[in-house]
């Protein structure tokens, strides 16, 4: 059985936690040494913060809106043949250039994936990013490269794909950008023996609230590779710190001070802050999933409601329960602080909303939440991590996680706060923990969807709907999260928490991790991000992100501001090549050799691009003595193992070839 | 993707030097969205008609196959009601055989192929596999009966109505008898085939 388990987390860092806890510092720049260190390995086989779902999405609609754009522009050939001639200019030009680099240019442009797609990079723009790539150390220059590239990207789903594609097979790879005000960053590694993938996306929004490189972000929720979900989520909060740094990153390094639009009324804030919460917080109750489930439906309509309600509210500006509700939040926030008590429950209410609810709705309430934030204090960038694990499980061991899981459940008394939720429905079994420890509050959701299910149902159609429910799922549960991050800060769970009173809660035993934290309060939630979006012939979506902070917000430009990955294909993908790998790592490749074309050389063509070599041109020969292009054998290579004409395993002979 | 280079070869290729009983042309000027036909065999049930073929070619290409599918129905037990194709060579591997030596011209041949020798064991349509396979007389019978009601050259040479035949192309007729003229023996097909089976 395959399963992807896609965890979203998003995390909001209190002003103060930088100097709290200097340790995170640390963690940080430990990260950015991705692909080297014992950290790093290490991580990989423990946890992963990914962006992925998000992106996921969008590649998705955009691949169709591309194909139905196919399609309707046939009568504007005279357009497209210049288009073409234009395409195959530049492809010659890609050819050349990538022809005229020494091996170790060649080396350093594919590592860093800059080479991007023959025919839509002008040979100026790889120039360019040579020498960047030169200049400086990749992680940085990638961060500006990437940010140009995103916007092809986007016009073409396909290149993230095989850029995921090609670092499930070799491992570990950065990739970020920035856009406007905020910034994204991908990592991803492979754990080579497992074959489990993890993607981690992280989104920052940078403000210039001069409290620039106050925070210190990535609380790494660990993930033992093995491990439970809620105990991740557990353990998260219980050694946050000490944990490396998964996806984490650092929002310091990436608050470059922007204006952002000021669209939030401050005036929400002051009522917010005046009640008390009751105690209906202090519900402990820890939950099996059993013992929910067959609650669930019954439970479910409640929760909607509540919903739809406190959007409404918000959106109309109408102060009664639910802002009342959020000021006693606040006050229980505080009140947790100290006492590291309170919080949880309230929590609670907002985590068991996540049965899937329509994703506009969440959008609403994102919004709405937003407007409230704008009140609060929090001055620290938020930042958003999604995490996307693809893991293999075999039907028994899931069957053991889930009964772990569920102990993890019962006894959620660990020191710090964290609370959990999960339900199951329709095979797609998700969970939500919130754990805070310091005044980094940190979110987590977790969907797991049996990708076997996907597969029966839509095997032939990557818009099937079976992927499109999977994407809103996921999608929603981000969207969910987002709302949580809100909510928690400010909005309202008070009329609707007896509703929820089912959800675990948990005592914060805690109380020593309260001291730092009590007045960066308002802080914790940080920013969520919504999709909304129809996902029904995967039409349009929209993407919004609200910055929360003092009054500024930032509203995500739709698609073009972020990478995107079409997770229906990385699924099918994924689903092909079971157990075995299908392609080389690169070191594999670079192990192959390669020679320049010459003169003497009897005249041949490369079967890959059908086109003759010319002088200079570096050929790849594999084990079998088939000759290619560099850059056509690799490509094919890092997705597959076997030579393009002979179809010989390149891996195998080429051990049987070391050993002669 | 070396697509459109490779592409343009492919179809400079493909014009000059078609493959016996195939042609191949571009659709309206479209890069990525070729019409092919395949000359239905002799001594199969499809001698005398004219299939139509899509051709789409994906961003990837050649790192994907490209996707081809009939537009003429076809009675044939790897070829479903909606055309598609049960054929290694059109899948990616590890399950399919693509590999980005093979082109289009290579695969309309193996398509060619596959119409003269059904593959009863990977079924796409199970109930005309079994009838291949247990009751070829008829089977032969059902697929003439189909070549001749979508596929045969008088019918959309001369009418064109019918829903079916309405993708043929005005130009159908007279492609299909230069192609004809050139309709490969036997011999040249075997040899194609044990090149793409090895």
């Amino acid at each position: 059985m395959v399963y992807a388990q896609i965890a979203a987390e998003a995390r909001g860092l209190s002003h103060g936690s930088s100097d709290l806890f200097p340790i995170s510092a640390i963690d940080r720049t430990d990260e950015f040494q991705v692909g080297g260190g014992d950290e790093i390995t290490k991580e990989m086989n423990t946890y992963f913060p990914v962006f992925l779902t998000t992106i996921l999405f969008y590649s998705f609609i955009n691949m169709e809106s591309s194909d139905s754009n196919d399609k309707g522009n046939i009568d504007q050939s005279e357009a497209q043949r210049r288009s073409q001639l234009d395409r195959l200019d530049r492809e010659e030009a890609f050819y050349q250039f990538v022809n005229n680099l020494s091996d170790e240019e060649y080396r350093l442009m594919r590592d860093n994936n800059l080479l991007g797609t023959p025919g839509e990079i002008t040979e100026e723009e790889l120039l360019r990013r040579l020498h960047q790539i030169k200049e400086g150390p990749p992680q940085q220059n990638s961060d500006e490269n990437r940010g140009a590239e995103s916007t092809e990207d986007v016009s073409n789903g396909d290149s993230i794909i095989d850029w995921l594609n090609s670092v499930r097979q070799t491992g570990n790879t950065t990739r970020s950008g920035q856009r406007g005000n905020q910034s994204w960053r991908a990592v991803s590694r492979t754990n080579p023996n497992s074959g489990d993938f993890r993607f981690s996306l992280e989104i920052n929004v940078n403000r210039n609230n001069g409290n620039t490189n106050s925070e210190t972000e990535n609380e790494p929720s660990v993930e033992p590779s093995n491990g439970e979900d809620l105990e991740n989520s557990q353990s998260d909060s219980e050694t946050p710190r000490s944990e490396s740094p998964s996806g984490g990153q650092t929002a310091s390094e990436r608050n470059t001070s922007e204006e952002l639009a000021a669209e939030e009324a401050p005036s929400h804030r002051g009522q917010r802050r005046a009640r008390s919460r009751s105690p209906e917080q202090r519900r402990t109750r820890a939950r099996t999933d059993r013992s929910r489930s067959p609650i669930n439906p019954v439970s479910e309509a409640p929760r909607r409601s509540h919903h739809n309600t406190s959007s409404q509210t918000f959106d109309h500006s109408l102060v009664n329960e639910a802002e009342g509700s959020s000021r006693t939040r606040q006050h229980v926030t505080l009140r947790q602080h100290s006492t590291g008590t309170e919080m949880p429950s309230e929590n609670a209410a907002l985590f068991s909303t996540p049965e899937a609810r329509p994703v506009p709705q969440a959008a609403g309430s994102s919004e709405t939440n937003a407007s409230g934030e704008s009140a609060a204090p929090g001055q620290r960038p938020p930042t958003i991590v999604l995490d996307l694990q693809v893991r293999r499980v075999r039907p028994g061991e899931y069957r053991q996680r889930d009964s772990i899981a569920n102990r993890t459940r019962s006894r959620s008394q660990t020191p710090n706060n964290t609370v959990t939720y999960e339900s199951e429905r329709g095979g797609f079994r998700r969970t939500f923990s919130r754990s805070e420890r310091a005044g980094v509050r940190t979110y987590v959701s977790t969907i797991r969807i049996p990708i076997r299910r996907i597969l029966n149902t839509g095997f032939s159609e990557t818009t099937s709907v079976a992927i499109q429910t999977m994407l809103r799922q996921i999608m929603t549960g981000f969207g969910e999260l987002s709302y949580f991050m809100y909510s928690d800060s400010d909005a309202d769970p008070s009329g609707p928490a007896p509703n929820q009173s089912g959800d675990a809660a948990e005592p914060p035993s805690g109380g020593g991790t309260g001291g730092g934290s009590s007045n960066s309060e308002g802080t914790d939630a940080s920013s969520g991000e919504v999709y909304e979006g129809s996902n029904e012939g995967g039409s349009t979506s929209g993407a919004r992100r609200e910055g929360r902070n003092t009054r500024g917000s930032v509203t995500f430009e739709e698609s073009g501001s972020l990478p995107f990955l079409s997770l229906a294909q990385f699924f099918l993908l994924n689903e092909d090549d079971d157990d075995q790998p299908r392609g080389l790592t690169k070191e594999q490749i670079d192990n192959l050799t390669m020679r320049n074309f010459g003169e003497s050389d009897a005249l041949k063509t490369c079967s890959v691009c059908i086109t003759e070599y010319t002088e200079g041109n570096k050929l790849r020969k594999l084990p079998c003595s088939h000759e290619y292009h560099v850059h056509c054998i690799d490509r094919w290579l890092s997705e597959n193992s076997t030579c393009p004409i002979c179809r010989r395993a390149v891996l195998a002979s080429g051990n049987r070839e070391s050993v002669v | 993707m070396q697509r459109a280079s490779r592409l343009k070869r492919e179809l400079i290729l493909l014009t000059t030097e078609p493959p016996p009983g195939i042609t191949c042309w571009q659709n309206e000027s479209r890069a990525d969205d070729l019409r092919a036909q395949i000359l239905g065999g002799e001594g199969t049930p499809y001698e005398k008609g004219i299939f139509n073929l899509e051709v789409t070619v994906p961003e990837r290409y050649p790192f994907e196959p490209p996707k081809i599918c009939f537009l003429t129905p076809i009675y044939h037990p790897n070829i479903d009601s909606a055309g598609r194709i049960c054929l290694d060579v059109l899948k990616l591997p590890p399950k399919g055989a693509w590999r980005p030596s093979l082109n289009i011209s290579t695969l309309l041949t193996s398509i060619q192929l596959l119409m003269t020798e059904p593959n009863p064991d990977d079924p796409l349509m199970a109930d005309i596999s079994s009838e291949y396979k247990y009751n070829k007389p008829l089977f032969l019978r059902n697929a003439k009966e189909w070549t001749e009601k979508y596929a045969s050259q008088q019918k959309s040479a001369s009418e064109t109505l019918s829903e079916e035949v309405n993708q043929t192309e005005a130009s159908t007729p007279k492609k299909s008898a230069i192609s004809q003229k050139r309709k490969g023996s036997d011999t040249s097909i075997r040899e194609k085939k044990s090149r793409l089976d090895s």
